[in-house]
């Protein structure tokens, strides 16, 4: 019960903050990919360090549960799976969060449309997994859940470095989305 | 036009406190799998012998397909009882959508932007009927089946845990979108 609960606050406050980034918009987030406005790199880049910076301190206070953290394994699947997903990306200028929290906005026609299109999709995909799995596309370059700083002893990490890794990541991708001028359609 | 203020960092922050605060609470955030859920869900009313239970697996249910039936029948599982954790969270993302954009002092304006862009737009077939929406949605959720993430549990949770494959992800979702985005006002194909 109380997981519902917390699934019901996180994903509001997930969904409006969506909404504030400009990212449920899909006519803005195409701009974004034309590279013609690039307000929301910075918010994702910014948002994206914020968050890696404050694992560190979550852990160094010792507030973090290890067994939280998710890591996705690496394997061919992701390349595929990541290009042909920007193809739907590029089009439509929306992913499935996004669509989701634009469901409750003022485009709810396209979202609504979107998600159908989404779930149709996820369906497709259900019923060809056999065939695809028997590709061994899962399999190739499967480098386990890697990580790139040790952060949890479920998962191999490249460096040896632990959550002051990300740390270092976290403030240069917050630098990052500070520094980059912000090219905005007004 | 270039505008330089800090509005964005408000948003940002915002945004990267909910990501941080999903990870400390419950876990990382994520999205596409309810899209599975989901569309299992029809799939099972259609045919309802796809789930059956199964004591012997490790979620309690096995499944003729494959991909419900992967990982110890977890998503069979979820399809059966599909009032969890990862699904409110999806059912509540819309509602704070709402409550943003109800509380945004733009929000009039937006939508005035919004119908000018769309006055722009001829209405051809593929325009009225949101072609490119359905086929951008249908696409989108199986790519990001396949890779087993999207933008969420990939590039956000995924990066802001250092993880290797939600930076190759992003590098490869990247690559395929700027191009699209940019062919697709070239050709007219909207805006």
């Amino acid at each position: 019960m109380m997981d519902l609960f917390i699934g019901l606050v996180t994903g509001a406050l997930f969904g409006a903050a969506l909404y504030c980034a400009g990212v449920a918009c899909p006519a803005k987030m195409r701009k974004t990919l034309r590279l013609e406005d690039n307000e929301i790199f910075k918010i994702m880049l910014f948002a994206l360090g914020l968050s890696s910076a404050l694992l560190y301190v979550f852990n160094l206070v010792g507030i973090l549960e290890w067994s939280h953290l998710s890591v996705k394994t690496m394997h061919l699947g992701v390349i595929v799976g990541g290009l042909i997903f920007g193809v739907g990306f590029g089009m439509v200028g929306s992913c499935p969060g996004t669509a989701a929290a634009a469901l409750g906005t003022n485009i709810y026609k396209q979202a609504i449309v979107i998600i159908l299109g989404g779930i149709a999709g996820a369906l497709a995909f259900s019923l060809m997994y056999g065939s695809i799995a028997n590709t061994g596309i899962f399999d190739m370059l499967n480098y386990g859940k890697l990580t790139l700083f040790y952060i949890s002893y479920d998962f191999p990490s490249i460096l040896d470095i632990s959550y002051v890794g990300l740390l270092v990541m976290g403030l240069l991708l917050m630098a990052a989305g500070w520094f980059i001028p912000c090219k905005k359609e007004v | 036009m270039i505008k330089n203020s800090h509005s964005w960092l408000f948003k940002a922050v915002f945004l990267g406190l909910v990501f941080a605060v999903s990870v400390l609470v419950i876990k990382p955030v994520g999205v596409s799998t309810q899209f599975s859920m989901i569309g299992g869900m029809i799939h099972n009313a259609v045919d309802s012998s796809i789930i059956t239970e199964d004591t012997t697996n490790k979620h309690g249910y096995s499944s003729s397909n494959a991909y419900y039936d992967k990982s110890g029948g977890s998503l069979a599982k979820s399809i059966k009882n599909p009032l969890n954790f990862a699904m409110v969270f999806l059912l509540a993302i819309p509602l704070g959508g709402f409550m943003a954009w109800f509380m945004d002092p733009q929000k009039k304006k937006k939508a005035q932007e919004e119908e000018q862009r769309c006055a722009g737009v001829i209405r051809s077939f593929y325009e009225k009927y949101y072609i490119r929406e359905f086929l951008g949605g249908f696409i989108f959720l199986f790519g990001a089946r396949l890779a087993d993430g999207c933008t969420s549990g990939h590039m956000m949770s995924g990066i802001m845990q250092g993880s290797i494959s939600g930076f190759v992800f992003a590098a490869c979702a990247f690559l395929t979108a700027i191009p699209v985005a940019l062919a697709f006002k070239k050709l007219g194909w909207g805006v």
